[in-house]
């Protein structure tokens, strides 16, 4: 029911802000070896920024520079140089857009990206980060550090896995000092805590506004987007800032009953990374069915935040321990699939959209066994499609459409009929 | 009063003109070629010819295939695993699985009672499995698509062939010639390697019976032959094979008229 | 004089028998069967629960793959695949349980699969340290240990004693020992000891009761000591691949007949992972976990303190190789990484390689077989 409220909030205000923290965060990047700020390359799953902030140094996310590589459509001729380096067509395409980057000089579609002074491999959800780390140690020459953060394998992290994270990252605590002369303050890590505590507080606010009919937001292509300063960038009082003004902006949506698509038809949650390289392309082949996605995991691999999962100034390095074993690709199968099931009853969805990509054999490796438990144990219409998530060569529109058309066709053909499977 | 469907594939287009009473009045099958939209119209009118109607008689026309948004003079589209459903259903009505090998992808299609698709996958990213894959043995033992079904069935022992990219069969098949191995056998092993593959897809979807087996491939004995050894069930083949996307597609033409949609030619040009 | 042909066939067939006839034979004694995917495992605590411990290394060319496909998509390795094949099958029935280890993802997610797919069967997920250089690593490995041998004690119902793990680590150690002397012949003497006899000797200790495996070594190794081939110039080599999947015999035999003798490889590596002898006494399962922390074999699918890089140097030289062959699964994440420092060290080293992929199932090595036969030829000869 729309209420009578004052929409006081420019659309589109998040994107804005949003724009402007990347370009100051790139821009701090590029001088960053100039001007001698220490630098720290982090994987997104399980990252220790908060604490690599303590110390001054500025993070890279080779991950988030693989996907602007694909949406800016470079990632494909930086992944055919990694490849004539020898490395092979069925790896990760992010890892060789990465060496690509490495090989052009790091020169990227938003500035020229700076060495690592530190590369921090936190080891969660996904076994190649070490391999890629220890290639880019091999390659630049810089100090690693494993940060090995145990996958969870029971239903509940142990007591044991989170005491020998807490014992690395002391350990790491101890290298940072070393690496730039700052002595460590615990009363600092707990102010920058403090804010990512926050900012995770906002976004899951945001996130369980999906449960709106219609939803004001889409929960896999918008979210990922809204995502980025949650994983990147927690910490700073600039990223709360932000996740205000988008909560005020999506409930503005929600006031006006607005959404995505001019007509909400179907709710799915979708399971898998984005086709990247063919963002937009990708979207409108669910939007032209007024398919709105409602949840999504992809969303949740810098944190499984709306399970619970918070920062927590109180405890500063256990709570940073079992964030860092919450990101989605750290969850044994049996907790994904479990995920994905509360997912479709707590958002009403009305199916489920696995996107099988390529290049992540974290992500992929099992998706046609929860495609085969959700149709015939659970009853719920499941969609398998294909593609990659960084190499542009995959996508094949017109496959993708007609499979994507053949499942929505069958949906309204049994939405008129009411046939279950 | 009369209906169509029309299925542009990438190598062939097929049409299928419907009466009022559900019987097939006229069909066409020609190569696609390089403008798909004309291979739409001309498989239309072939159709129409056939059947000795005229084009106002038609009261709803529907595309499907991966053309089937140049068809521009059709009312609708619908997808080929949507229209193959309703044509599997209608000629066979106890399928509940549809099995379609095509030239270029193989597809596995659940179905309830009614001919609804309830869950379908599809391998549509290599040629392993598919058409072309068969193609390509044909090619190198330099035999044609219609010899080596029947061969296949001679075959004493059947070889393996363990590779599945259709690049690679080439040399494998290749070297077992070489060895002196029968062509029977090389063909009969290429036949039970598809016959796998496919078997793997269905089970994605369950061997629900009855199974009907459709597309270009499905006639080639040896392939029945095989799929039905790999499946542990005996399937349905119609010679109307080719023409399963396009009836389905007339099928439904067919059920929107008498649910009342009008054929926007025939009201006047209004969309 | 060569090996008496009977041995290595007969061990070949048995390593190669998709039905587990001795798995089978075992559970038929009443006794429980437990699986462990590749690379490594710490077997010592199965064996000391009173179940065999079997090493499962896929189905190599033996099965069709059908089934595996409504599981896990086709572009991953064949040996994940296989492996799930077999349990889709029944050939895995005579296993009560299974235990994989953070080697890859695609291994990692296999045992999700597992674990929904065969709900009778046990299916532990060690999750290894590979912060190695850590010094809660080894803690943390204990811990580990003990949650593997609590699932055990459940599955058997038994209580499993210090004394009993300290005696199955005995017997693990003797058996370690004689196949470090195994392959110390190979590297040192490859004419008294092809490749790939120790290699179908080493994979026979996956499916064979330790004690037994230990006297067939014994046995072995003297008679191969009291052989008298001579050596011959052959093309030596390290041969690399990071395998879980195993290359299927044939394709040894024929590297072998392409000229080579191949000095050291890391096939069945996780039946020769630990280097040094382990911490006699004190607690088993911490001296399994400083084993495992201080004394792992090299491989792609564990972390090292020291580049491995180096490592290949060092090894290379050791060996006096003429030339490195890396021979990687298709698909196999790891080990393809790795390939592309490697290949530059051993470049800059001037020191000959070559890259060839398999696959468990190929039936076909003309094309294998000639890119060898190439590389000894050029570096011969050349």
């Amino acid at each position: 029911m729309a209420t009578t409220t004052q929409t006081t909030v420019p659309p589109d205000l998040g994107k804005t802000m949003q724009r402007d923290m990347l370009a100051k965060y790139y821009g701090a990047l590029e001088t960053a070896n100039a001007d001698g700020v220490p630098v720290a390359y982090l994987f997104i799953p399980g990252n220790i920024v908060e604490l690599t902030q303590c110390f001054g140094f500025l993070p890279v996310y080779p991950e988030i520079n693989a996907l602007q590589c694909g949406i800016k459509k470079v990632a494909g001729e930086n992944i055919i140089r990694a490849e004539d380096l020898g490395y092979s067509a069925d790896v990760c395409g992010y890892v060789k857009n990465d060496i690509g980057l490495m090989l052009k000089d790091r020169q990227s579609p938003f500035g020229r990206l700076p060495t690592p002074d530190l590369l921090v491999c936190n080891y969660s959800g996904c076994n190649t980060f070490i391999k890629w780390f220890e290639a880019l140690a091999h390659f630049y020459g810089s100090e690693f550090f494993l940060l090995d953060i145990p996958y969870i394998r029971e239903s509940e992290i142990s007591p044991g896995d989170v005491a020998y994270v807490v014992a690395q990252l002391k350990e790491l605590i101890a290298r940072c000092e070393a690496r730039t002369g700052v002595t460590f303050s615990e009363a600092r890590l707990r102010e920058i805590l403090g804010y990512s505590r926050e900012a995770e507080d906002l976004w899951v606010e945001i996130l369980h506004l999906a449960r709106e009919r219609p939803s004001p937001f889409d929960s896999y292509f918008e979210a990922v987007f809204y995502m980025a300063p949650v994983n990147m960038l927690r910490g700073t009082p600039e990223s709360v800032e932000y996740y205000r003004q988008v909560l005020r902006e999506m409930r503005a949506r929600t006031d006006e009953r607005r959404g995505p698509v001019p007509e909400e038809k179907f709710r799915v949650v979708i399971e898998g990374p984005p086709a990247w390289p063919h963002f937009r392309a990708f979207w409108e082949l669910f939007k032209r069915w007024g398919a709105v996605a409602v949840a999504s995991t992809y969303s949740k691999v810098g944190g499984l935040y709306d399970q619970g999962v918070r920062h927590d100034p109180s405890r500063p390095l256990e709570s940073i321990a079992e964030y860092a074993m919450n990101g989605y690709t750290n969850w044994n199968l049996a907790k994904r699939a479990d995920l994905l099931r509360r997912y479709v009853e707590e958002y009403e969805a009305d199916a489920l959209v696995i996107h099988s990509v390529k290049s992540c054999r974290s992500f992929s490796v099992g998706q046609a066994d929860f495609r085969e438990s959700f149709v015939n144990e659970l009853g719920i219409p499941t969609l398998m499609i294909e593609s990659d998530l960084a190499d542009p060569r995959y996508f094949q529109e017109a496959q993708l459409r007609n499979r994507i058309d053949a499942f929505f066709e069958s949906l309204t053909q049994r939405r008129l009929t009411g046939a279950t499977a | 009063m009369i209906v169509a469907g029309v299925d542009v594939g990438s190598t062939t287009s097929k049409a299928v003109v419907l009466d009022d009473r559900r019987q097939i009045a006229g069909t066409s099958l020609l190569p696609t070629g390089a403008n798909v939209v004309r291979a739409a119209e001309r498989a239309f009118r072939e159709a129409l010819a056939a059947s000795k109607r005229d084009e106002s008689e038609a009261a709803y026309v529907i595309g499907t295939g991966y053309g089937r948004y140049k068809v521009a003079f059709g009312d609708d589209q619908v997808t080929e695993i949507g229209c193959h459903a309703r044509g599997a259903q209608f000629l066979f009505p106890d399928t509940r699985t549809i099995v379609d090998i095509g030239g270029q992808d193989t597809k596995a299609i659940r179905i309830s009672d009614r001919g609804e698709v309830l869950d379908f996958s599809m391998n549509d990213k290599c040629a392993a499995g598919t058409g072309r894959f068969l193609d390509a043995c044909a090619n190198v033992i330099g035999m044609t698509l219609d010899e080596i079904g029947p061969a296949s069935m001679n075959a004493q022992k059947p070889i393996r062939i363990t590779n599945v990219c259709t690049v690679f069969v080439e040399s494998e098949i290749i070297a077992h010639l070489a060895r002196g191995e029968k062509v029977e056998d090389i063909l009969r092993g290429v036949h039970l390697a598809i016959g796998s593959r496919t078997a793997g897809l269905v089970r994605r979807v369950g061997t629900n019976p009855a199974v009907t087996f459709t597309g270009g491939v499905s006639r080639n004995v040896g392939m029945v032959q095989a799929l039905e050894e790999r499946l542990g069930v005996s399937v349905h083949v119609s010679p109307l094979s080719q023409w399963m996307g396009a009836l389905g597609a007339a099928l439904i033409a067919l059920e929107r008229v008498e649910g009342g949609a009008v054929h926007r030619i025939a009201a006047g040009g209004a969309a | 004089m060569s090996a008496p042909l009977g041995r290595v066939e007969d061990l070949r067939s048995l390593v190669e028998d998709v039905t587990f006839p001795r798995a089978r034979e075992w559970k038929e004694g009443g006794g429980k069967v437990v699986g462990s995917f590749p690379v490594y495992a710490p077997m010592e605590l199965v064996h000391a629960a009173g179940m065999l411990p079997v090493h499962l290394f896929g189905a190599g060319g033996g099965v069709e793959i059908e089934a595996a496909d409504s599981r896990i998509q086709s572009f991953v390795c064949s040996i994940t695949r296989s492996t799930l094949e077999l349990g889709l099958r029944g050939n895995l029935d005579a296993f009560d349980g299974f235990v994989f280890t953070n080697i890859c993802d695609v291994a990692r997610n296999l045992s999700g699969v597992f674990a929904r797919n065969f709900r009778g069967k046990t299916v532990e997920y060690l999750h290894l340290p590979q912060n190695v250089g850590s010094g809660a690593a080894v803690d943390y490995m204990t811990g580990e240990l003990r949650r593997l041998l609590a699932t055990l004690e459940r599955m058997g119902g038994v209580n499993i004693s210090n004394d009993a793990l300290a005696q199955s680590l005995r017997a693990f150690e003797e058996n370690r020992a004689l196949v470090r002397d195994l392959h110390e012949i190979r590297s040192k003497a490859p004419w008294l000891l092809p490749a790939s006899e120790a290699y179908v000797l080493t994979r026979a200790g996956g499916l064979l009761p330790k004690e037994e495996h230990t006297r067939l070594l014994r046995e072995t190794l003297a008679e191969i000591r009291s052989r008298s081939s001579r050596s011959m110039d052959k093309m030596r080599i390290l041969l690399l691949g990071s395998f879980c999947e195993q290359p299927p015999f044939a394709l040894l035999r024929a590297m072998e007949d392409a000229g080579c003798y191949v000095l050291d490889d890391d096939l069945a590596l996780g039946l020769r992972f630990l280097d040094r002898p382990l911490a006699a006494n004190g607690d088993p399962l911490r001296a399994i976990a400083e084993g495992f922390v201080h004394g792992a074999a090299m491989s792609s699918v564990c972390h090292t303190v020291r580049p491995k890089t180096e490592w290949l140097l060092q090894r290379a030289r050791e060996l006096q190789v003429d030339g490195v062959l890396f021979c990687t699964a298709k698909f196999c994440e790891p080990a393809l990484y790795d390939y592309v420092p490697y290949k530059e060290v051993l470049e800059k080293a001037d020191i000959p390689h070559l890259h060839v992929e398999f696959e468990e199932k190929m039936t076909a090595f003309e094309h294998a077989k000639t890119q060898v036969e190439t590389f000894v030829e050029s570096v011969m000869f050349g």
